[in-house]
């Protein structure tokens, strides 16, 4: 197949553009969960979407309207969505249940009442109830062209009023108590945030299923964080991996598909095509990946060897241990049978702590500590052993 | 036994398999790791199927519980690495592991019965169609015994470890300085955890099984300060919780777990509004005194 056939095809054209628009949308939004430390939050909404989406079906086929119109689903998931992040917030305010309690109370009571409504619903006889069985695992190939337009309006939507309320957004994600006493009212910005990521979290049910649109908000913003340190690189990256990953799933499935001719479902690739982008950040991207931290390491281990040596070297002229200093702050020092005769002033230049020169031969855009700081880490880098200390 | 007795049983048993372990599970704030292992076990039942060919086979079981397990220590690694913050580290493991899942069932059972639909939402009523016969009598459904079994190793082991178990749940740091291998016993607990919620998909589906292992120890957690009282009060909620959603979705022609799962809602609906309102009398009794 090559690469004309895959965009002269309506369909494959339609699967494609849906799915990069989702993944642009969902990555950039899903930043802002992900730095407000609320990633699976995106989980609780697109469970509790299974009811809104039904419920919206309902409400419309029995107002005669097209109950599998995409603008329904949405308003419906939606609102049901924020009822879901608002209650699970509620729990943990008025009770001393933490909030990863609270999210599973929602996720599954909300999830069972959506089971409760599809046997209702296959059970009954409504129009158009073929198919709704799709939202558990969604179907990338119904995407209409009055979908692609519907989620590119809704999700543009959402991320207008991210730029709009951008100052907004960045303040309370930092330090919600500032914003608060700078007054921005958490009760204004707060659902408006939790609206923008609840868009980002429906806007791909119908085409991945809510069972894995969890990946996509939680992904992106992951892989992304490890390539930069400003809030808007953040944002931007995480929409782009979450569009090139979305896109690269997107034709790979349809590749598989056409070339084995075995059906591979579209979400589940993308979802590892995600997955993969963001290994490969965890481990090459350069400041904080995991072999950034190994060549950081390592140097640092080196610099200090070469310090420790020069040190020892030079202890072979006794007068380097007579510095007050040591006596007063290190009673393991080690070398204490030495002579105390001759004057500190003999005493060798004692290198700067190994950490800095550590810093000094790192490139520019290394930044020993990130002006964003997430869980802190355990061990500062090139750790100094002071004169005395152990090895 | 009758067909329906025995599924209210299978359902209760179940239930109960799921919510003991949850109490552990809630004090220790792992609620949402049970969503991870949840779909996580997708590609080790899977697997499973594929070398044991049987969806109630013990050895499936324990391998698509070591399938849980990774989601538990990879976001755990991740979680110390420093590098993730919050809870993205479970959120990034398990749809990866489901994914994997859903494209093995796609490409190897497309003509073999194994519906990624049935392992999500389970069927009660399916789970029970098998029944033990025994010497002429029929002695209900033979999953029944195999929940039973998991409840039984569950209250086994729980009473094993119940005072490694408390203290490192209530102070990590008091047990490691006593010595207690804090890792070892969150790996056991979790492998444990991981077992029941494989062995409960089959009655239950594997996303309402959170609602069996968490909303009853949540409910009891409302209502005492107190492990035992709570592990008490978390087995009679429990018990009057699934034999409740059973007829309530038996009334409503549902999927008993989602009727389960709903009616469990209600029931902590219930009890957080009656502590909230007693909360509010004695306060506005202590105003009125003082």
């Amino acid at each position: 197949m090559t690469l004309l056939d895959f965009f002269t095809n309506h369909t494959f054209r339609m699967v494609f553009l849906g799915t990069t628009i989702i993944g642009l949308v969902a990555g950039g939004l899903g930043a802002f969960a992900y730095l407000r430390k609320q990633s699976l939050i995106s989980d609780v909404i697109s469970h509790a979407a299974l009811p809104g989406t039904l419920i919206a079906f309902l409400a419309a086929v029995s107002l005669g309207l097209d109950g599998r119109n995409m603008v329904w689903l949405i308003l419906g998931a939606v609102v049901i969505g924020v009822a879901a992040v608002l209650g699970a917030n509620a729990i943990t305010r008025v009770t001393t249940l933490k909030i990863d309690v609270a999210m599973a109370i929602a996720l599954s009571v909300f999830f069972g009442a959506g089971m409760v409504l599809m046997r209702i619903i296959s059970n009954g006889d409504y129009p158009g109830k073929g198919g709704i069985q799709d939202y558990l695992f969604g179907n990338a190939s119904v995407i209409t062209y009055a979908d692609l337009i519907t989620s590119l309006v809704i999700g543009g939507l959402a991320l207008g009023l991210t730029a709009l309320f951008w100052k907004e957004f960045a303040i309370t994600t930092f330090d919600a108590e500032f914003a608060a006493t700078s007054g921005f009212r958490p009760r204004i910005v707060d659902p408006l945030m939790f609206t923008t990521i609840v868009i980002a979290t429906v806007i791909g049910v119908k085409a991945v299923g809510l069972v894995l649109m969890v990946a996509f908000v939680v992904t992106p913003p992951a892989a992304a964080r490890q390539w930069t340190h400003s809030l808007p690189a953040m944002v931007t990256l995480s929409a782009l991996i979450g569009a090139v990953g979305s896109a690269a799933g997107a034709y790979l499935s349809i590749h598989i598909s056409v070339t084995t001719g075995t059906a591979v479902p579209t979400g589940p690739v993308i979802v590892l095509c995600l997955f993969a982008m963001f290994v490969i950040s965890l481990l090459v991207a350069p400041g904080r990946s995991i072999l950034a931290r190994v060549i950081r390491r390592r140097r640092a281990l080196r610099d200090l060897r070469a310090e420790l040596l020069s040190e020892a070297n030079s202890m072979v002229d006794p007068g380097a241990l007579n510095d007050p200093a040591d006596h007063e702050s290190g009673s393991s020092v080690i070398w204490t049978d030495a002579p105390t005769t001759s004057a500190p002033a003999t005493r060798p230049p004692i290198t700067q702590p190994a950490v800095i020169e550590a810093s000094a031969t790192r490139p520019s855009t290394m930044h020993p500590y990130p002006p964003m700081t997430d869980t802190p880490e355990t061990q500062t880098p090139g750790h100094r052993l002071n004169r005395g200390e152990r090895l | 036994m009758s067909f329906l007795t025995g599924v209210l049983l299978l359902a209760i048993v179940t239930a109960l398999a799921c919510s003991l372990p949850g109490v552990f599970v809630v004090l220790r704030r792992d609620s949402m790791l049970v969503d991870a292992i949840s779909h996580a076990i997708l590609p080790g039942i899977v697997v499973g199927f594929l070398i044991t060919q049987d969806l109630r086979s013990p050895v499936l079981i324990v391998g698509a519980a070591l399938a849980g397990l990774v989601v538990v220590l990879g976001s755990e690694y991740l979680t110390r690495s420093g590098l993730l913050t919050g809870d993205a580290p479970q959120g990034l493991i398990f749809p990866a592991l489901f994914s994997l899942g859903v494209i093995l069932v796609s490409m190897n059972f497309a003509n073999v019965h194994l519906d990624v639909h049935a392992v999500l939402v389970g069927d009660l009523n399916l789970a029970a169609f098998d029944q033990l016969v025994l010497g002429g009598v029929a002695w209900g459904p033979t999953y029944l015994y195999v929940m039973l079994g998991v409840l039984i190793l569950n209250a086994v082991y729980l009473t094993w470890q119940y005072r490694r178990l408390k203290v490192t749940t209530f102070d990590p740091e008091f047990a490691a300085i006593l010595g207690a291998r804090t890792g070892w016993i969150n790996t056991g607990f979790m492998f444990l955890v991981s077992v029941t919620v494989t062995a409960a998909f089959n009655a239950a589906g594997a996303i309402l099984v959170i609602a069996l292992m968490i909303v009853p120890p949540a409910t009891a957690y409302l209502l005492t300060n107190q492990l035992g009282q709570m592990i008490r009060l978390t087995l009679l909620i429990t018990v009057v919780g699934a034999w409740g959603g059973f007829w309530a979705a038996y009334a409503l022609n549902a999927a008993t777990s989602a009727g389960m799962g709903v009616f469990y809602g209600l029931l902590f609906a219930a009890v957080l509004g009656w502590v909230r309102s007693r909360e509010g009398l004695r306060r506005r009794g202590a105003r009125a005194i003082g």
